[in-house]
């Protein structure tokens, strides 16, 4: 009777063979190539791992910047991601492979020059309080928009930073003052030594969206 | 002797299609390929879908002559570029082709599928066209976007950021997007490569058998709004008016015949 009702000639035990053999087979050959591509985004969103190491580069003098406007600075931070740069000899001597460059903003609060820095000799160590202070009304910002992070720039004649893109506007500090931003411009963890150098990480935060990463720069 | 000549040519060209025809069947594979009858009505409507053809055609042709220039790496993508425009012969005129023909063809899709949809040509039985045709303009979207991010200046390469930074919005796998296509947490020269891959090979790969698809269900159905279409469909709608009134009068009929 049941032989009679099974009008397909394939017998369980044959089905479940064949079902097991087919999935064996699509797995060999998605999930490899999958995972493959996606080594990035495992390496990035599930490790937490950067293209960029944890490295203070230099950035220049707390005595450079100016009052009224942010200065300026490029830094470059040795980047991986298709091939090693640490590796000695895998890159060649000069060629600029492997590095990422970074604009960065350095304005005081409010474009106020701090007033233990007036009449200040630079030969003079910083002591930890007056470091402690300078960092405090220190911003250290990346150039790309909080929006679609298209680059900011210091426009003299508004005293705001601005955005080419979609009109974000942005004050001295970094804090969004008008146009499609969600938030201010990015901070980078910096630290200022005795000599009044600034030290800056590939590690940048909003204070009030935290977790949010600019990806790009 | 110049008709003799003449005659013997024919005689040989017709030889020579004849074999062809009997070990491949090219000429009636053609015959039934090219051959459509379109409708009277409409006329250059209906070459709309052929401008879109010829063009892909001249992208794939010209996109494979700039592959013989252009180096994918983020130092040299943009001077190979450079070259291509000032230093090799013809560079311009190649590029030129690649990228007007690129521009036009998002334009003549649009009009394509505009006719398509004001004609009422996606309606049954060629549903499943219009839903190839859906996926062929996103294909041709993103390879425009793409191509655009390979020339590695500032305009390509900012597009490219503000598209990354608007793919991040994704919900849930925003962050999975984003580092997808950017080959890790910074742009750098593996987001050149990905996009590479994606323009040069991942989506031409997927956008060769579409269309392949999608003339052969144009083939299956014909071109819409032929006269034979409308006529059996205006006569099937004749034929269920008059069965609707004849109904209605019997029924009229035997409503005051039970009073």
């Amino acid at each position: 009777m049941a032989e009679e009702l099974q009008k397909d000639p394939m017998s369980r035990g044959q089905f479940l063979y064949l079902g097991a053999v087919g999935t064996g087979i699509g797995v060999v050959l998605t999930v490899p190539s999958v995972i493959y591509v996606l080594s990035p985004s495992i390496k990035s969103v599930l490790l937490e791992e950067s293209d960029v190491p944890e490295e203070w580069k230099e950035l220049g003098s707390v005595f450079e910047i100016p009052p009224e406007e942010p200065k300026v600075h490029l830094v470059e931070f040795d980047q991986r991601q298709t091939f090693d740069s640490g590796q000695p000899g895998a890159v060649r001597e000069g060629d600029n492979v492997g590095v990422i460059t970074n604009a960065v903003l350095v304005s005081w609060e409010d474009g106020k020059l701090p007033s233990l820095l007036e009449n200040r000799s630079e030969e003079e160590p910083l002591e930890s309080a007056e470091i402690g202070e300078l960092t405090r009304k220190l911003n250290v910002m990346n150039n790309a928009c909080a929006h679609m992070g298209c680059p900011v720039r210091w426009s003299a004649e508004e005293k705001e930073i601005l955005c080419p893109c979609h009109g974000g506007i942005y004050d001295i500090n970094g804090k969004h003052t008008g146009g499609p931003p969600p938030h201010g411009l990015w901070n980078y963890t910096f630290e200022i030594r005795e000599d009044g150098t600034i030290y800056v990480k590939h590690d940048m935060h909003v204070k009030t969206e935290p977790g949010e990463k600019p990806y790009v720069v | 002797m110049i008709a003799r000549i003449k005659a013997r040519t024919r005689q040989r060209g017709r030889d020579l299609a004849g074999w062809m025809e009997e070990r491949t069947g090219l000429i009636s594979i053609m015959e039934k390929m090219l051959y459509e009858p379109t409708p009277k009505r409409g006329k250059w409507l209906y070459t709309l879908g052929s401008a879109t053809l010829f063009l892909i055609t001249l992208q794939f042709l010209t996109g494979i002559l700039l592959l013989f220039y252009y180096v994918p790496s983020t130092d040299e993508a943009w001077d190979s570029i450079y070259y291509i425009m000032n230093e090799a012969y013809f560079g311009q005129y190649v590029r030129g082709i690649h990228f007007w023909s690129a521009n036009v063809l998002l334009l003549v899709i649009g009009l394509h599928m505009m006719r398509t949809f004001l004609s009422g040509s996606y309606k049954p039985p060629r549903e499943m066209n219009w839903v190839v045709g859906v996926f062929l303009i996103l294909i041709v979207t993103i390879l425009a976007f793409t191509g655009y991010a390979l020339r590695w200046d500032m305009e390509g390469f900012y597009a490219w950021e503000v598209g990354m930074k608007i793919a991040s919005y994704t919900p849930l796998i925003g962050d999975w997007m984003v580092t997808l296509l950017l080959g890790g947490d910074t742009a750098g020269p593996a987001t050149l490569s990905r996009v590479f891959a994606i323009h040069v090979w991942l989506l031409p790969a997927a956008l060769a058998p579409l269309i392949g698809i999608h003339l052969f269900l144009l083939r299956k159905h014909g071109e819409y709004g032929a006269p034979f279409e409308y006529s059996e469909r205006l006569a099937k709608l004749r034929r269920s008016r008059q069965k609707r009134q004849y109904l209605e009068e019997v029924d009229e009929e035997s409503g005051t015949g039970g009073e």
